[in-house]
């Protein structure tokens, strides 16, 4: 019998030399290097530090008593919970449209993968819209739900609606080419040795898809918290009510707060670093 | 426990994958069905399996109708030509997953899954990699591993895809002779799926010929190579010449031009001569090529009128000939089948 191949040691070994003819002179290798260096200095690395910059401009406490303002934290906490409410439910959404697309063929399903590509080729703003002329004053279910006491545009159920239908694309989007690429095969083996559909859903489809769904996981949170344009049109703007973070920032800023503005800003880049970092030890993980 | 398949119809779209299909199978028999790609070979074992079901016909497991059992309650063990391991999981528990899945009623004690795996294992004599994920594996190692997580389950028959067909050639011959060996202990009737006639001649008790939805012949090995019932089976098992020709008064004539009747004749049922066999149907062609590496010695010749004939014999008649290249020798078959063009079985079966 053939012995087991190692993996881990081929690569290892493997020749990592680029033969001289595809390679360019120093000079050219430098200046390509300066260039793609100064570009990633100017457009990413300069705003980072210019939000930390101006956020801890006035020392520490100046940095930490921005955070005492009950509006501004009344905007983390409803972030956290648009986040908190949002998410989940795309998870489910996303592995259900994600099964139903990738493992089965039936009528229409080219048309299902553009209605969940939709809210990634809609304006926010546009999105935003929609749900006020749904659920608003004028709108379709708008009077029926304010007569049941049900308020949703200028509150906290029309700021998760309008979240939930921006970040919907993420998690479905990332977990189908790995659904599609894996096929049924492994499912019907769980089939024939006598597993459930349940049982053979939790034991051999999610564990499949796990570090996919983190990844779709994370890129949801992190659009979820950073939405601006959609929530700013049903949110009303009622301070320490319906004010999410990106929109508490850009009222303080509008108030010339700098150093609360963007010292809740850096909350926002912090999210997006860990973002970062968790995305790649992701990517770490799947490609091994 | 035997498999009874009757009146098996399957569409796929306006494609007929398979027509009308009838097969029994007795307990305990290791069965080979046999055909080219699109033959609906594959169809059938997952229509057996419960992986697919059929249009119309029935199913049955010792006589009892399961057509529209699931796939997990028919208690098939599934091997797949491309393995369809759990890649998440171990050997050990890709293996123990059949024994796991079952409802907490009849699932067996950890002890006891432990000793079951670890029999297993060593059936498959790989008991030093069980902590193992199937991605470092072999292919071959990786077959094994598929067959004890079917067998792991005790299923009352065995369904193999393709089973070495993503194999390479030295471990493929390996691991059909383990199959068999494994059959002649384990006694599970089993079932599988293969393109590659020499696998199915060696392997299996009996081998059902399949070619268009339909099953051409099914005997034992011998059976089908030496009585094939149709043209196909004799085109598809082993190579063969081609003549046309025609039947006079109970006697063959092979013909230089188109006739009514097809004459086939295997390689090895072809005699050279160096003299001119006198009474005895024969015909003169010119050696061309002769490739003597192996037991069997092969050799191409062009017969009088152009077509090429394939010859083989052994070592020991090819060096009592002495036979060179672009020498002109007498060709004689001594076995023949002649089939009436456009017929399926045989018009006569004389020897010449």
């Amino acid at each position: 019998m053939l012995d087991a191949v190692d993996f881990a040691g081929r690569r290892a070994t493997a020749p990592a030399e680029r033969s001289r003819s595809t390679s360019e002179p120093a000079a050219i290798r430098w200046l390509l290097i300066a260039l793609a260096a100064a570009f990633l200095g100017v457009f990413l690395f300069l705003p980072l530090a210019a939000v930390f910059a101006t956020a801890f401009g006035n020392g520490a406490l100046a940095y930490l008593h921005s955070f005492s303002d009950p509006d501004t934290l009344s905007a983390i906490r409803l972030t956290v919970i648009a986040a908190a409410i949002a998410v989940p439910l795309n998870v489910v959404f996303g592995i259900a449209a994600a099964w139903v697309i990738g493992k089965f063929e039936f009528f229409g399903k080219s048309v299902l993968i553009t209605l969940i590509d939709l809210p990634f080729s809609v304006s926010p703003v546009v999105a935003g819209l929609v749900f006020v002329l749904l659920f608003g004053l004028q709108g379709a279910l708008g009077p029926w739900a304010i007569a049941h006491g049900i308020r949703i545009i200028f509150a906290v159920p029309g700021i998760v609606l309008v979240t939930i239908f921006v970040t919907f694309p993420f998690v479905a989007r990332e977990l189908l080419p790995t659904m599609e690429a894996q096929g049924n095969e492994e499912e019907e083996a769980a089939l024939t040795l006598g597993a459930s559909g349940w049982k053979t859903f939790w034991r051999v489809t999610l564990p499949n898809l796990k570090w996919a769904l983190l990844y779709g996981v994370i890129l949801c949170n992190a659009r979820a918290m950073g939405e601006f344009g959609a929530v700013s049109v049903v949110s009303g703007h009622i301070r320490g009510l319906t004010d999410t973070m990106p929109l508490q920032i850009e009222i303080l800023y509008n108030d010339y707060q700098f150093v609360p503005a963007f010292a809740l800003a850096t909350l926002l880049a912090l999210l997006a670093l860990l973002t970062l970092a968790a995305k790649t030890i992701v990517e770490w993980r799947t490609n091994r | 426990m035997s498999i009874g398949v009757r009146g098996i119809t399957k569409r796929f779209g306006s494609f007929v994958a398979l027509d009308d299909v009838d097969l029994e199978i007795p307990d305990g028999q290791l069965v080979a069905l046999l055909g080219p790609s699109g033959s609906g070979k594959t169809t059938l074992l997952r229509i057996v399996a419960g992986l697919e079901f059929a249009d119309s016909g029935t199913i049955t497991f010792d006589g009892a109708d399961i057509t529209r059992r699931s796939a997990g309650e028919r208690r098939v063990g599934f091997v797949f030509q491309h393995y369809a391991l759990f890649r998440h999981m171990t050997v050990f528990e890709n293996i123990a997953f059949g024994l796991r899945v079952r409802p907490r009623s009849s699932r067996p004690r950890e002890a006891q899954i432990r000793s079951k795996v670890g029999d297993l294992l060593q059936l498959i004599q790989l008991q030093n990699q069980a902590a193992r994920y199937p991605s470092q594996l072999s292919g071959g190692q990786r077959q094994r591993v598929a067959l004890a997580r079917a067998l792991a389950v005790e299923p009352s028959v065995l369904l193999l895809d393709e089973p070495f067909g993503a194999l390479d050639a030295k471990v493929r011959l390996e691991l059909r002779r383990w199959l068999r060996q494994l059959h002649d202990e384990v006694h599970v009737t089993s079932v599988f799926v293969t393109h590659d006639q020499e696998e199915a001649l060696e392997v299996a008790d009996r081998v059902a010929v399949m070619n268009e939805g339909r099953i051409e012949q099914i005997g034992a090995p011998g059976e089908v190579y030496d009585r094939p019932a149709t043209s196909f089976v004799f085109n598809f098992l082993g190579n063969v010449n081609l003549f046309h020709g025609r039947i006079d008064n109970g006697t063959t004539y092979i013909h230089q031009t188109k006739t009514d009747h097809l004459v086939f004749v295997r390689p090895h049922s072809l005699e050279i001569t160096r003299r001119s066999p006198d009474g005895v149907n024969h015909f003169r062609a010119v050696t061309k090529h002769i490739n003597a590496a192996g037991p069997i010695v092969k050799v191409e010749a062009v017969t009088e009128w152009g077509a090429t004939v394939q010859v083989e014999m052994s070592q020991e008649r090819f060096r009592s000939l002495c036979l060179t290249k672009g020498e002109e020798v007498f060709v004689m078959p001594t076995q023949l089948t002649v089939f009436r063009s456009g017929e399926r079985s045989p018009a006569a079966n004389p020897l010449a």
